[in-house]
């Protein structure tokens, strides 16, 4: 540990931590555009110069280096006793004094004179870092008077929009896909104040590598201004209206750390969140456009039940009375009770004990979306594994006996031997094979516990309105072991009701004794009785996971 | 009468010195030979430390203090020769490549043998198409004749050159950007530290030589420290305490140009005043010097009164101007300063590379002011301010009279100076590009304010006689103390 003294605060920091950070994390803002924590340093905005404070022999005293320095590419070192400045600090550093703001101001002012005046327009205003370290650093007016770049907005993917008056050249999106996504589309053109971000182009400006990779999305995240803007959100709602819940991708078992960012009408975007060991800064493209389905108008509203070989929507107490009338007749080995992939840990313990304590059934099995592609970058991982919560579903379904969870064709031979079987998927539409299909056709009564009409729901005689990952609370557990939580954001369509409540809702009605208020008291029941999940409350959760203490198997 | 003291340029005349035979019976690669039977490789670089010698590529940095900086234990280490010529006004290095490559070839030779180095890059400036056709001739030549190869006439050295021609950038002069165009990236300057010594050319140690210093080499071990130390002055560096021995040592190309009647380039000592150069350069051309630039385009101007400043890289830091390249340009009393800067502003505007902030937005608008007030728009305020100048006590303050503002003249040395300072001698910029700028702009206009703003006065470029467009240095001295606390004011 170095100990440092910034400004007035004399602090500890680990050593090897540059300026920008230390200040970080002691509150203080050291303001910056080409520097970002996940990528390397080029030093090139100069915004972050801060005045680092040297021994000067002739003076015999300790003074302000002649040179500012930039605080991203300056690390703290211990100092050899004999080093230390003033007897004790190993850095003296200031990023209040007069020098450092004068070079703030003077650096403003040079990354303002091209940018255009288009704030009410631009899709970066309220979260743009131009305008706050402006705001915060910068003139109040503009000595400009001359003419200003006009270099053309430019389509560079099939998500990403470039508007190149905006962009200050920090090159943070060039670095992001050299050093993070390696597929290096990005690259600088011309030279000098005439520099624009752009992709491989033919003389006649037509593209011959588009900035289409699986990551491409990121750039927009990371650009300290409104210069790439994603398509998707382009013009589709002001930042500052929009609100914000922490929660977890559920586009593959990764579980990237996200903000789901929403109103009241829907999902706007989702937004990767720092997770160390996880996601890093980043998301993938599947899973930040992935959103979609969540605000589709054929999201199912209502109960469906089947009459004259129709759905047709009907209200939940009869659609339950139903359940309950065939469930109650049937003999346990003749029901199978698949449970999802897609939906919460919680979701699976109550439907867990449903079949284990209700129906009892041992006939338990696991409905997933099938093995996709993996994609690997330098420094980042799409698995193949489409599903959020394989691991926490696989664990909580197979804890019921020691056989643990149907899976694969073990499950569908299963399911065409069965009279009843109780089906719950709780995300995007999942495609069948026709051995599926037949199984499933094969089933006396199926019930269906779905999101969205599919096939499935096509094959059902009851349909259940569930809800999405940003409807409900819960807890995944992703591929390696990390049990984190999503959080409801908007209220789920129509009367579709939360997953674990539609179970207990059964339960209740078949006599079971299930008495779950809201999803943090399934999480305790899941600590108590699921092994590895000791920890796992939504408590001790919280915002950054935690780690199984025994993996997720 | 100056004579001209030729040693890099000795033969420079002599037919086919480019061939190996010819430059052989003119001791050609016996320096090299010399070095090699009769010095171990660390006595070679003592001698170049004590030689004094300075880079002449421009920052005039003690050449043996930097070989001194590189790692010896890490391999592989690179030199890279710096031919990449490209300063206004400087055209030295590339008669060396033209008439004598063998030349450079020994003092690469020379260079690899002191730092163990086996792999030399030459970047020449793109342009230089006959200079790089000779030196590739030269360097066949030497590897048929065994100079170069493995086994360096069997003495177990492997001595490699290879050629790398520059795309047109004045930046890749630049150490750092000429070795990360030299890998093939975008020539843009590097942060330092790490140092090219420390990590340069592939993250390896890199020695970065001007194609001058390296010619040198061979004369330095040819003749002896002693008989290179005789030529130029050594003066005392006060800084320290005591006094360290500051050399200016050897022979420098000046190119001189402009109003001259014989412009051309001339090898004399350093240490010789600036009026002995023109004199050498056959006199002036026209009535009487104006302006001197120094040191190639981005040195700060001389006015008439500092003729007497000696041309080497001491006296002209102490006369706030830089010896760079030597490339010396003089104005006579038909020359427009404004117009001058402009055309110089040009230049930079064109050649910065984007990389950072302050130069890649700051350049074109400094040269945008000066297009303005050149062409008859700059601004004027029709009010006037407490006028400041030298007070009794020599130092700046308010006089007690009133001045005229010109807006667009405070703005001009206030975006120059946000670039990098020039009065603490700061900059906010990656590499010294930003001080290449602002250093022309702000002393043409500090010096010759009156010239500019006369053109804002009359709204259109007006030359003025000498006398009448030069501010006495006094008053400028005083001005550029302002800022500086009294403590240092000495320092």
């Amino acid at each position: 540990m170095a100990f440092v003294k910034l400004n007035d605060l004399e602090i500890e920091v680990e050593d090897g931590t540059n300026i920008v950070e230390a200040a970080r994390q002691h509150g203080i803002e050291v303001p910056h555009y080409c520097y970002h924590p996940g990528l390397s340093r080029p030093a090139n905005c100069r915004m972050c110069l801060v005045e680092p404070y040297v021994f000067f022999p002739p003076a015999g005293a300790i003074v302000p280096d002649r040179q500012l320095a930039t605080g991203c590419t300056t690390t703290v070192r211990t100092a050899p006793p004999d080093r230390k400045l003033d007897g004790k600090y190993d850095f003296i550093v200031r990023t209040d004094s007069l020098r450092v703001k004068k070079a703030r101001e003077d650096i403003l002012e040079f990354l303002l004179v091209h940018h255009p005046l288009d704030c009410p327009v631009c899709d970066q205003a309220g979260e743009c870092d131009l305008q706050d370290y402006s705001y915060r650093h910068g003139h109040d007016k503009s000595r400009y008077l001359e003419v200003k770049n006009v270099p053309p907005k430019k389509d560079l993917g099939p998500d990403v929009l470039l508007y190149s008056t905006r962009c200050v050249v920090c090159t943070r999106c060039i670095r992001f896909a050299e050093e993070v996504s390696g597929t290096g589309e990005l690259g600088l053109i011309n030279r000098g104040s005439h520099d624009e971000i752009d992709i491989p182009r033919s003389h006649d400006g037509t593209p011959l590598q588009l900035l289409d990779n699986k990551l491409a999305g990121n750039v927009v995240d990371i650009c300290p201004v409104g210069a790439l803007i994603s398509k998707d959100f382009l013009f589709k709602s002001r930042p500052w209206f929009l609100e914000k819940a922490n929660s977890v991708c559920t586009g593959c078992s990764v579980g990237c750390n996200i903000t789901v960012e929403y109103k009241a009408d829907g999902i706007y975007r989702l937004k990767p969140r720092f997770h160390a060991d996880i996601n890093q800064h980043w998301m993938c493209d599947d899973g930040r456009l992935g959103y979609h389905y969540v605000n589709s108008d054929d999201r199912l509203q209502l109960p469906l039940k089947r009459v004259d070989d129709a759905l047709t929507p009907t209200h939940w107490a009869d659609a339950l009375s139903i359940i309950t009338e065939m469930l109650s007749e049937a003999e346990a080995d003749d029901i199978v009770v698949i449970g999802s992939a897609q939906t919460t840990n919680e979701d699976n313990y109550v439907l867990q004990q449903f079949a284990q304590n209700v129906l009892r059934t041992t006939q338990l099995g696991l409905f997933g979306h099938p093995l996709g592609e993996e994609h690997k970058f330098p420094q980042f991982t799409i698995e193949a594994d489409k599903n959020p919560n394989t691991a926490g579903a696989r664990t909580i379904l197979g804890s019921a006996n020691g056989n643990g969870v149907l899976e694969g064709d073990a499950l569908w031979e299963k399911v065409s031997g069965a009279k009843i079987v109780y089906l719950v998927n709780g995300g995007p539409e999942r495609p069948l094979k026709d051995a599926e299909k037949a199984a499933l056709e094969s089933v006396d009564f199926l019930i269906v516990q779905d999101v969205l009409p599919s096939e499935v729901t096509q094959l059902a005689d009851v349909v259940l309105p569930g809800t999405t990952f940003v409807e409900k609370d819960g807890t995944i557990t992703n591929s390696t072991g990390w049990v984190q939580r999503i959080r409801k954001t908007i209220d789920p369509p129509g009367e579709a009701r939360v997953d674990w409540e539609i179970t207990q809702q059964l339960a209740r009605q078949l006599g079971g004794e299930m008495n779950y208020h809201f999803a943090g008291e399934i999480a305790i029941a899941i600590a108590e009785n699921v092994q590895g999940y000791a920890d796992a409350t939504h408590q001790k959760i919280g915002d950054a996971g935690i780690k199984l203490t025994v993996s997720g198997q | 009468m100056v004579e001209e003291r030729r040693i890099l340029y000795e033969h420079l005349d002599v037919p086919d010195i480019n061939t190996f035979d010819v430059f052989r019976q003119y001791d050609g690669y016996t320096r090299f030979e010399k070095a090699i039977a009769e010095y171990q490789p660390e006595d070679i670089a003592k001698m170049v430390m004590d030689s004094g010698l300075k880079g002449r590529g421009g920052a005039g940095f003690s050449t043996g203090l930097k070989w001194s900086f590189v790692p010896r234990d890490i391999k592989p280490c690179y030199l890279c020769c710096n031919a990449d010529e490209s300063e206004p006004g400087t055209f030295s290095n590339r008669y060396v490549l033209e008439k004598n490559p063998h030349l450079l070839i020994e003092g690469i030779l020379i260079c690899c043998y002191a730092m163990g180095i086996e792999t030399t890059y030459v970047y020449i400036r793109g342009e230089f198409t006959l200079g790089k056709k000779m030196l590739d001739a030269a360097i066949k030549e030497a590897y048929d004749k065994g100079y170069l190869g493995k086994d360096v006439r069997g003495t177990g050295l492997n001595i490699d050159i290879y050629t790398h021609p520059g795309a047109g950038a004045y930046i890749c002069g630049e150490e750092t950007g000429l070795i990360e165009s030299l890998e093939g990236k975008r020539g843009q300057p590097r942060n330092k530290p790490p140092f090219p010594a420390v990590e340069g050319v592939f993250s390896k140690p890199t020695v970065v030589q001007n194609v001058e210093t390296l010619c040198n080499l061979p004369f330095i071990v040819g003749n002896g420290v002693e008989w290179y130390t005789k030529m130029g002055p050594t003066y005392a560096d006060t800084r320290n305490d005591p006094p360290t021995p500051d050399p200016n040592t050897g022979t420098k190309l000046y190119c001189i140009s402009g109003d001259v009647n014989e412009p051309g380039v001339y090898e004399l000592d350093l240490g010789l005043t600036c009026s002995e150069l023109i004199e050498v350069a056959g006199g002036l051309r026209g009535e009487e010097v104006k302006a001197v630039i120094p040191g190639g385009s981005s040195a700060p101007i001389l006015t008439h009164y500092e003729l007497d400043t000696r041309l080497d890289f001491t006296s002209l830091t102490l006369a706030k101007s830089m010896l760079g390249s030597g490339g010396i340009i003089v104005m006579n009393e038909t020359r427009n300063i404004v117009d001058c800067l402009l055309n110089i502003m040009k230049f930079y505007a064109h050649e910065s590379c984007g990389q950072c902030t302050p130069c890649r937005w700051g350049t074109p608008w400094v040269r945008d002011i000066v297009q303005r007030i050149a062409d008859g728009n700059g601004r004027k305020d029709t009010i006037t301010r407490p006028k400041f100048g030298v007070t009794e006590s020599g130092r700046w303050g308010d006089t007690g009279e009133t001045e005229e503002i010109y807006e667009d003249l405070d703005l001009l040395e206030s975006v120059a100076n946000n670039i990098a300072n020039v009065d603490t001698m700061t900059w906010n910029t990656i590499c010294v590009f930003g001080i290449a700028v602002s250093w022309p702009a702000v002393s043409y206009m500090r010096k010759f304010r009156p010239e500019f703003e006369a053109a804002i006065r009359e709204g259109k470029l007006v030359t003025l006689p000498v006398a009448e467009a030069t501010v006495p240095p006094e008053e400028n001295y005083a001005y550029q103390q302002r800022f500086i606390p009294k403590e240092f004011a000495d320092l």
